[in-house]
């Protein structure tokens, strides 16, 4: 298939420190979906702006430090506080915003982010489209091939295999896991690195959410494996530290 | 798992408390400010300078949950997660020995404090925190207890996975559209499977 018959469009950039790769599999005018694709990465290079912990005069590092109350807040800002702090009690303190100290939400942002951007697109008349944000990914419709999205899951051990591939039309799947940046997960009840689970994968519908709670159980260690599975409506995949993988039995495997 | 936080909490609140009053000899007023007012005065201390004075309310306990959001000021429900727990009415004593082990005034170098095992009867908790000067700068549960209820799992939840113990996690190749994993550096992205999905295209 050549790129001139292909429809639909596919775009990667660098945006929030790391490689966001988008997929439009609808057969839409080319300029409408450079268009769309324009928009997606223009919300997400404004919530970097806007979010990261790493500018100092973004609106995060701003309320951390004082220079903005609450009420001056954005409503975006006081969203992702607030389900932060749902968040924080529904881990049991396990998915933590203020785990460095201070104010750092991107635990939850990225997720959110590419939510967002998900959802405006399938308002915007996009109803087929894959969202990759650094390993956080959200599917809608079917690929240009008109089969359902397939999204394969990261081997813990080797970069480029996958042990898992997962196949549906309107999911999220987010992973989180010790091998890509050390054992920086840290379990806060015992201030150490986390142990016991090394990759777990959480599938629901809300992007944001499902990266947090796969964070929280990475946290969590073994029995981030039974909380998983007493979460309603969320699914998920758990690699432990000795290569075991264990799995919810109605997750939507790929044949 | 709420109780053992309770335990860490109160060990913290504890030993902050001893290493503070172990140091005040030579501390400054604003340290024995600082005085939590949970344990007695340890016998043959010299009395702290401002003996009145209240806690400022910045003077929180180490080892608690770093504060939340303004917004999420209010109670939390737990988690439905540990649903049919007991209410956490047992508390860990906070009053129990801590390590006394020095008489002289910290040094301003970093050191190390481990508090005593504390049984209670979900197993036992100890933990050990660092010291620079009179600040803690980390603190660290050695042992806390395992196993208990958020350990088990439940019949239920064993027979949704695919096994108790799991399958050895193999390589699974198939055509994808994208690929799901810890978060890439833009570095790590280039070695990765998406970048090659991506580049393929």
């Amino acid at each position: 298939m050549t790129a001139a018959t292909r429809p639909g469009l596919r775009r990667v950039e660098q945006v929030m420190g790391t490689a966001i790769s988008l997929d439009l599999a609808d057969d839409l005018p080319a300029a409408l979906l450079r268009e769309l694709a324009d928009e997606v990465f223009g919300w997400l290079r404004e919530v970097d702006a806007r979010f990261s912990t790493y500018r100092a005069d973004s609106e995060v590092c701003r309320f951390d430090r004082g220079e903005l109350s609450f009420a001056e807040t954005s409503t975006d800002l006081r969203t992702v506080l607030e389900r932060c702090a749902e968040l924080w009690g529904a881990t049991d303190g396990f998915f933590d915003a203020y785990a460095t100290g201070r104010l750092d939400p991107s635990g939850y942002v990225k997720g959110w982010s590419a939510q967002v951007a998900s959802d405006r697109l399938r308002a915007a008349g996009a109803a087929n489209h894959c969202l990759n944000a650094g390993g956080d990914v959200r599917v809608r419709g079917h690929s240009v091939t008109g089969r359902p999205w397939r999204i394969g899951v990261r081997h813990p051990w080797e970069a480029t295999a996958t042990c898992l591939v997962l196949t549906g039309t309107d999911l999220a799947v987010a992973t989180s896991g010790v091998y890509e940046r050390g054992p920086h997960v840290l379990d806060p009840r015992r201030g150490a690195p986390a142990r016991g689970l090394r990759s777990v994968t959480v599938v629901g519908a809300d992007l944001g959410l499902a990266d947090a709670y796969a964070t929280a159980a990475v946290a969590m260690g073994p029995s981030g494996v039974g909380w998983l599975d007493r979460l309603p409506g969320h699914l998920h995949a758990v690699v432990t530290d000795d290569a075991r993988q264990l799995h919810s039995t109605a997750l939507p495997l790929a044949d | 798992m709420r109780r053992a936080l309770l335990a860490i909490t109160g060990l913290a609140a504890g030993t902050t408390a001893l290493v503070v009053l172990k140091g005040s000899p030579g501390a400054t007023p604003v340290a024995a400010g600082e005085l939590p007012a949970g344990p007695a005065a340890v016998p043959g201390q010299s009395a702290p300078a401002t003996p009145g004075a209240t806690r400022p309310p910045s003077a929180r306990p180490t080892g608690t949950p770093t504060p939340k959001p303004s917004a999420s000021r209010t109670p939390r429900p737990k988690p439905s997660a540990s649903s049919g727990s007991k209410a956490a009415t047992s508390a860990p004593r906070r009053t129990t020995a801590a390590p006394r082990t020095t008489t002289a005034a910290p040094p301003a170098t970093n050191r190390k404090v481990t508090g005593p095992v504390v049984a209670n009867e979900f197993g036992n908790v100890q933990v050990q925190i660092t010291l620079s000067g009179t600040k803690i700068v980390n603190c660290l549960a050695l042992e806390l207890p395992s196993g208990g209820q958020s350990g088990q799992r439940s019949d239920r939840v064993d027979a949704a996975y695919s096994g108790t113990s799991g399958q050895v996690v193999q390589r699974q190749s198939a055509s994808l559209d994208t690929v799901s994993g810890a978060t890439y550096t833009s570095r790590s992205y280039q070695q990765s499977l998406q970048a090659a999905i991506d580049q393929a295209r």
